[in-house]
């Protein structure tokens, strides 16, 4: 009876213990399958957003390939989707599967399924096996300081902070805050980057730091003159220190943006913030502005959008987008002048291409034809823009109605008056400015008007910029021989 | 009527990590307890006696032989530890619980509840006199009120055995003659009562057989009357005289207790107190009584154990 | 049936009294009046951060919040049930209440089930308590029902009730409390670095000595069989509900089937050197 009581005991033991363990294989399972899946995830913005941005590195040219395994193997997996209108890549051609599939919510659970199921398993193994071998960027990024520490397999530091990770972040991050506020800006970037190293998800983190990047530590840089920018390879353009710090922002924001691809946060930031405001680069603001309003998000968000539409020059889109924000915010009161402006700008761009056909126009039936339109379009935008001063002189409005006079000036030949115009017009509108000093001082010129000095060093400056950008590319070094 | 207990060649030998340092605390017992008697289990400390009521309850485990307590060889089974109260030395319960709550706790552990419980808990709390007390603290008790909390839990499920190790150990005289007559009325009831103590006084008055245990080995068992047969008889003589003393020392008789105004003399069993008294009418002595002596309990226990103690360094 | 409900009731008695005892420890009071300030004290940390964006600063505090508040559970939580677990039974023995225990129809397996869910009984309340604390100041902080605590609570649970159980296991060999408390804290820690053993086991070989592969052989199987407390760190990121996150519903229940199990193989464990223990 006892030596059946203890045989018992020891076989439950042994069969509890066994059951734990194919248990705890079944959840390691599970766990690496998310690590699959956020890399997935990862690696479907990077193929759909960020592709083409910069060269390759050869684990990023790993990244790439498996992906494309990845989705090849998937697609038939995968129901037919509806592709949306913009779903297609740089190429023109319709996003596959997989990627659509990996950009909405909704089928977060599909995705799992795949990535923890058979269709993908091969791929599932390589991915872990690089990922062990450190041959793939893997959800980390040139920003993980673990790298610093592999030589070759390497033993994962964050498991030694006991799943306590987050609250690590958290407090790196105060000490951050500490740094900020003592100005020692070069400190704050080592502990940044180990914060978002231990906790991925921390959205603010990329957020707030990539804010000090490009503006706290630039505040106090001056704009590196033309003359001192180089050459910079990996981001193929010509840029000086401050110039760099955006690139690093963007960078920060944009491994953010792997890790955290359905938070609108980060690509607002990122179009907004650095594209528009910093950068002053219109047409990647609105596409990272587009994704942004594709996710939950905060209701000023697609006003941006919009704006950022306007600044690219896009005013039938930005009207568009103005109409559809203002239908599903009756009560936003920016919206009416926005929609104004817009249609003043879509009058405005239509009359000085009417122009632009007079001018080149051959046959002086035509010519005069579109000179009418042209005057009748600019009439039109002068209306519209002065119903925009029935609430008070509206600086935008006035600004705009002067540089259309200016246009008619300059048209006629009267460089003289259209530069007065315009030199008065630009102090009104703060939004003029460069159009105007642009044309005032071509305007000058074209009129044999002496130029002031800092006119002249504007002049110049242009000039040298035009020069370096005309210039040829430094020739890449030629490998060394082996 | 089978034995209430009854083990053969009973042993447990506590083993270390040296052989030579192991510790035979029983060796080969063989006792039997019949039903409705008192058996007072005897011994000095370290003999062995706490061991066997031990291996009797299944809190530690023989090393051979065999046991058989109310008839059966599963003394694990929950159908004989009902019928089994006990009572352990020392007087520890759980003392953040008050007194009728430690009984109300015993009790389910009995498979007791209900009104049946709480019948019983009354019953017995009774029957030890601890009813002002019920509702304090264990904690605010002294050791004569834990000691028949104790002895209430050991009767609540109204076993057929009681095993009691140590029961008056500690008390004021009036508790003791209290819980022997508690004792004794259990008895009467037709229980029986393995009681382990030192008190020989007490045991003496109470049991109906005892055994004596010394280094593990049990060395004298059987009852009162049978162990204490040494019967002397007794002469009070007064106003001794040397010659009297020295006729009754050639004679082969002890005197005890010689001072001038009287005598003890003790007459063996095997010699004729009519030779003894043959020899003070002679000399003319005053006797003063003659009185029939019975070894008490305690001349019994200590030539027991010595003659162990001898044999053993024999 | 009635032997059945004897078990149970037997089983239930002794949980109810581990429990009464257990609870009056102050030990445990302390804990979870550390834990009350910690959570309190949560809600004043972003205090420290004094600048902020638009949008950030209130899920900044609350994020600092939640993630110190889980983890304040967790440390204090895991305090409470080591030094519960591995004290129910030495003190037992040690004051000797156990003979007039084990000595009433109660078998060994019953008497150690009773002890182990009192145990168990303890910690729930203690995790439900503090629970009830974190849920309390973030419904304050975030005006929405935190529902999603109460996962992250389950999953805690289930993580105590491994360390719980091996803690319980050898705290039935020893014969005081502080040894198995402390051999609690090596188990938890122990059980957070088995992901390291597969950093072992894949090192391991590199040489050719056969000692080499020997421990790349012992690695990997220690890491196949050790319970790796680990695996619940999904605990942390449940109470957000990213949009990034993975369906939650399949990891969760595998989770606490491996708690059970585990706790299981420690209760037989601690059975098997209770049956014999001698009093």
């Amino acid at each position: 009876m006892n030596t059946i009581r203890k045989s018992l005991v020891i076989v439950c033991f042994a069969v509890a213990v066994a059951l734990g363990a194919w248990q705890g294989a079944r959840v390691r399972h599970l766990r690496e399958s998310e690590r699959f899946y956020r890399w997935i995830l990862a690696q479907s913005t990077q193929t759909r957003l960020f592709a083409g941005d910069t060269d390759l590195s050869e684990q990023q040219k790993l990244d790439f390939e498996l992906y494309y395994e990845i989705v090849d193997a998937a697609d038939t997996a995968i129901p037919d989707l509806p592709v949306g209108e913009d779903d297609y890549d740089a190429d023109g051609k319709p996003m596959r599967k997989m990627t659509i599939a990996a950009r909405d919510e909704q089928y977060s659970a599909l995705v799992f399924d795949l990535a923890s199921g058979d269709v993908l398993a091969k791929q599932r193994e390589e991915f872990l096996q690089y990922s062990r071998e450190r041959k793939i960027s893997s959800v980390a990024s040139e920003f993980d300081p673990a790298a610093a520490y592999s030589e070759g397999v390497n033993v994962s530091l964050a498991n030694i902070f006991f799943g306590f990770r987050k609250v690590a972040a958290n407090f790196i991050w105060l000490q951050v805050d500490k740094y900020w506020h003592q100005g020692m800006e070069q400190r704050m970037i080592p502990l940044m980057t180990m914060c978002t190293w231990l906790d991925p998800t921390f959205v603010d983190a990329f957020q707030l730091g990539a804010w000090h990047l490009a503006y706290n530590m630039t505040a106090k840089l001056p704009d590196t003159p033309e003359p001192l920018k180089v050459w910079n390879e990996k981001y193929k353009a010509r840029i000086g220190e401050k110039e760099l710090y955006y690139y690093i922002a963007i960078d920060f924001l944009k491994d953010g943006i792997r890790k955290n691809p359905r938070n609108h946060k980060l690509y607002f930031d990122l179009g907004y913030a650095i594209y528009n405001l910093k950068m002053k680069d219109y047409d990647n603001a609105v596409k990272y502005l587009t994704e942004a309003v594709r996710y939950p998000h905060e209701v000023w968000v697609p006003r941006m959008l919009n704006i950022s539409l306007e600044e690219a020059g896009r005013y039938e889109q930005a009207l568009a987008g103005w109409e559809t924000y203002l239908k599903r915010n009756p009560g936003n009161l920016t919206a009416p002048t926005f929609i104004v402006r817009n249609k003043g700008r879509i009058k405005e761009k239509q009359a000085n291409e009417a122009a632009e056909r007079a001018r080149n126009a051959t046959d002086p039936q035509a010519a005069a034809a579109a000179k009418a339109q042209a005057e009748t379009l600019r009439d039109e935008a002068i209306k519209i823009y002065e119903s925009m001063n029935q609430a008070g002189e509206d600086p935008f409005a006035v600004g705009r109605i002067m540089k259309i006079k200016a246009d008619r000036l300059f048209e006629e030949g009267l460089y003289l008056e259209a530069a007065a115009v315009l030199q008065n017009a630009r102090w009104k509108s703060a939004l003029l400015w460069d159009e105007a000093t642009d044309m005032m001082i071509q305007a000058k010129i074209k009129g044999n008007i002496p130029l002031d000095l800092s006119e002249k060093k504007y002049v110049l400056r242009k000039e040298e910029a035009e020069k370096y950008k005309q210039a040829p590319k430094p020739q890449q070094q030629p490998a060394p021989a082996q | 009527m089978p034995a209430v207990i009854e083990t053969q060649k009973l042993t447990k030998v506590y083993e270390s990590s040296f052989r030579s340092q192991d510790v035979r605390a029983l060796q080969d017992l063989n006792l039997t307890i019949n039903p409705g008697e008192i058996f007072g289990y005897l011994g000095p400390n370290g003999s062995g006696k706490t061991t066997t009521i031990k291996l009797l309850l299944g809190l530690i485990f023989p090393t051979s032989g065999r046991m058989r307590i109310l008839g059966s060889d599963d003394i694990g089974a929950a159908a004989v530890k009902r019928r089994i109260g006990y009572l352990p030395e020392g007087a520890y319960y759980p003392d953040f619980l008050r007194g009728e709550e430690v009984l109300r706790f015993y009790g389910h552990l009995y498979g007791l509840g209900g009104a049946d419980l709480t019948r019983r808990i009354d019953k017995t709390i009774e029957t030890v006199g601890m009813t002002p007390a019920r509702k304090r603290m264990i904690r605010g008790y002294s050791k004569g009120m834990r000691q028949r909390i104790g002895l209430a839990q050991a009767l609540l499920s109204d076993p057929d055995l009681l095993i009691l190790d140590e029961p008056t150990t500690g008390l004021d005289p009036i508790a003791r003659k209290e819980i022997r007559d508690i004792l004794s009325n259990l008895r009467d009831q037709g229980k029986t009562l393995l009681i382990s103590s030192h008190e020989l006084l007490e045991v003496e008055l109470i049991s109906n057989r005892i055994g004596i245990l010394h280094n593990g080995v049990l060395q004298t068992i059987g009852t009162v009357d049978e162990l204490l047969t040494q019967r002397d008889v007794l002469i009070h003589i007064a106003d001794p005289t040397g010659g009297l003393i020295a006729k009754l020392n050639t004679a082969g008789l002890q005197v005890e207790d010689a001072t001038a105004t009287k005598m003890v003399v003790r007459v063996p069993e095997n010699l004729s107190v009519y030779d003894a008294l043959e020899i003070c009418r002679a000399e003319k002595a005053t006797i003063q009584s003659i009185a029939p002596r019975r070894e008490t309990l305690e001349e019994l226990f200590v030539r027991v154990v010595g003659a162990a103690e001898n044999k053993t360094l024999a | 049936m009635s032997e059945v409900a004897s078990f149970v009731r037997g089983t239930w008695t002794i949980a109810v009294y581990t429990w009464r005892e257990g609870m009056r420890k102050k030990i445990l009071m302390a804990f979870l009046i550390l834990s009350v300030l910690v959570i309190v004290g949560s809600n004043f940390m972003t205090s420290f951060l004094t600048q902020v964006t638009p949008g950030s600063e209130v899920d900044m505090e609350v994020k600092q919040m939640k993630d110190l508040c889980v983890t304040a559970i967790s440390i204090f939580g895991v305090l409470i049930t080591i030094f519960i677990s591995a004290s129910v039974v030495p003190n037992e023995v040690e004051n000797k209440v156990i003979y007039t225990v084990l000595s009433k129809p109660v078998r060994r397996f019953q008497y150690l089930l009773g002890k182990f869910a009192g145990v168990q009984l303890i910690v729930i309340l203690n995790l439900i308590l503090m629970a009830a604390l974190f849920f309390v100041a973030l419904y304050l902080k975030e005006r929405i029902m935190p529902t999603l605590l109460l996962w992250s609570t389950l999953l805690t649970y289930f993580e105590f009730l491994i360390v719980s159980a091996f803690t319980f296991a050898l705290s039935c060999a020893a014969t005081s409390a502080v040894l198995p408390t402390i051999a609690g804290l090596f188990i938890y820690i122990t059980g957070n670095l088995t992901e390291y053993l597969k950093d072992v086991f894949v090192r391991a070989g590199q040489t050719d000595l056969w000692i080499d592969r020997m421990i790349g052989y012992i690695s990997y199987g220690l890491y196949q069989i050790l319970p790796n407390l680990q695996n619940f760190s999904l605990k942390n990121q449940i109470l957000y509900l990213a949009s990034n996150d993975p369906p939650r519903d399949i990891l969760l229940p595998n989770l606490i089937a491996y708690g059970l199990l585990y706790a299981v193989a420690g209760y037989l464990m601690a059975y098997w050197i209770f049956r014999r223990k001698e009093m």
